[in-house]
């Protein structure tokens, strides 16, 4: 059974239709308290929560304290959906708290269009694990796969994707946003996932013109699946580094708003999630620590760019420790 | 990979760019030490990943800091959506003009127009359609106003 929490139509209609697409009932409440009242006495597969503003928020917070309690498996991140129309600069306190699973824009464009795409994010979290393509699209969606053996072959990759997506009708300038998406994950999965037994970057300083070898666990693997509507592209690594409070951190900054700095402390820039994100890009961030980590990024193909940039967007992760 | 060309002219030194700006740009080696006026034109950038930026950063913030004067000429939309999305990307320079992205009706095909960005503002960033030379059919701004234009909004 899927619970949610919100007195908006159109959260219903979003949420009825991955009921649907899923086969799942849907309890529905409006308010906090009920909803932290039901899951004292039940189980819910998925809990997805409108708390569009902080205050609403700090009562959820409260509600759940009261009742399950903020950590019991009951409120588990990974089952955890949040619902907002707040931009995510202005959503820290849903980004810090030890509840944060996956935020949905409420910006859905049509619910039921929107509905049917997460339901294929909320199928995989109920595997025991999310990780592969297929598992995000359905049977109909082509998939291709490729391995780099060197840090060389990355704009080659890029390149290859951009290529991909102007034979499938993008149009360029959305080609061009999505490999540049595809540049960031792929550099990340090259340079930044790598650790140490004591879990430091290995290659925090490296430049990312430096031609690595990349060989057992360093093999990074693309895929890119497309069903004719949605693309999703994941760059995936061995290593399973991936922390959540830094990508938090990454991805809710906005530097329209303030002074990007220059740090020579590390040779990424530590901006290339959030300006994917900011150029109409969704994103599954799926972890199991210390064994794998899969990043895919999804965009629609829109008519016009003016609908690409205004797409519906979510931040779902799948941590497995 | 990024191509450059520098011509000096009586206005300064005009630096052409061309191609993309990624992890193997040098710009000190490309364009050297810059001093007096700089004329950057970005008409053919395509792309620009994220240690791109920094490095446009680090080297124009550099080149102001020694007393250079930064002119941004012909801005690509790759270009713009940097100047919306990082607030010191441009470095205290001027914007003098931009591309602005088009969709044609008749053929949905992309094109881009040239605009002054004081045209744009004594517009009310109301942009015009264009004329597709190739179909002769309608072409109108394809992107978010608020969004494409944020950063001369901004500064209203």
């Amino acid at each position: 059974m899927l619970l949610l929490i919100s007195e908006h139509p159109d959260d219903r209609l979003f949420v009825h239709t991955i009921g649907e697409e899923l086969g799942l009932p849907v309890h529905s409440v409006a308010q906090f308290d009920a909803g932290a009242k039901w899951l004292m006495t039940q189980e819910a597969t998925a809990i997805f929560i409108n708390v569009s503003s902080e205050a609403s928020f700090r009562k959820l917070e409260s509600a759940l304290e009261a009742t399950v309690g903020l950590f019991s498996d009951k409120a588990n991140p990974n089952r955890m959906h949040f619902l907002s129309s707040l931009d995510l600069s202005e959503s820290g306190h849903l980004l810090m708290s030890p509840l944060f699973g996956s935020f949905v824009s409420t910006n859905y464009g049509d619910p039921v269009i929107s509905g049917k795409r997460y339901s294929y994010i909320l199928r995989g979290s109920l595997d025991e694990r999310i990780f592969g393509p297929k598992k995000l699209f359905s049977s109909a969606a082509k998939t291709q796969q490729v391995a780099f053996a060197s840090t060389s072959q990355k704009q080659s990759g890029v390149e290859g994707v951009r290529n991909f997506l102007l034979h499938a009708k993008f149009k360029s300038r959305m080609a061009t946003i999505i490999s540049n998406a595809v540049d960031e994950l792929v550099m990340n999965a090259m340079f930044d996932a790598p650790v140490d037994p004591l879990g430091k970057q290995i290659y925090l300083t490296t430049s990312r013109n430096t031609v690595l070898t990349l060989k057992d666990r360093s093999v990074v693997e693309m895929s890119v699946a497309y069903d004719g509507d949605y693309v999703g592209i994941s760059a995936v690594d061995q290593w399973g580094s991936l922390d959540k409070q830094k990508l938090f951190e990454h991805l809710s900054r906005r530097y329209a708003k303030e002074e990007y700095r220059v740090k020579s402390t590390s040779a990424g820039a530590g901006i290339g999630l959030a300006t994917v994100f900011r150029t109409g890009g969704s994103f599954l961030f799926a972890c199991e620590k210390g064994v794998r980590t899969e990043v895919t990024t999804f965009f629609r193909k829109t008519d016009n760019f003016r609908e690409f940039k205004d797409q519906f967007r979510f931040i779902a992760t799948q941590f497995y420790f | 990979m990024l191509n450059v060309v520098k011509e000096q002219s009586g206005a300064g030194l005009v630096v052409r760019m061309s191609g993309s700006i990624e992890e193997s740009v040098d710009f000190d080696q490309l364009i050297g030490a810059a001093q007096g006026n700089l004329i950057i034109h970005t008409k053919g950038v395509n792309r620009i990943n994220s240690v791109g930026v920094k490095a446009w950063i680090r080297y124009f913030q550099t080149a102001v800091s020694k007393g250079a004067k930064l002119k941004f000429v012909e801005c690509s939309t790759a270009i713009v959506e940097q100047i919306n999305l990082i607030s010191n990307f441009t470095c205290g320079g001027e914007v003098e003009s931009i591309y602005v992205p088009f969709t044609c009706e008749d053929d949905n095909s992309e094109l881009v127009g040239l605009f002054k960005v004081s045209d744009i503002v004594k517009m009310g960033f109301q942009i015009p359609p264009m004329k597709n030379p190739k179909t002769g059919g309608k072409a109108v701004f394809d992107d978010i106003p608020e969004e494409y234009f944020g950063f001369l909004m901004s500064k209203k």
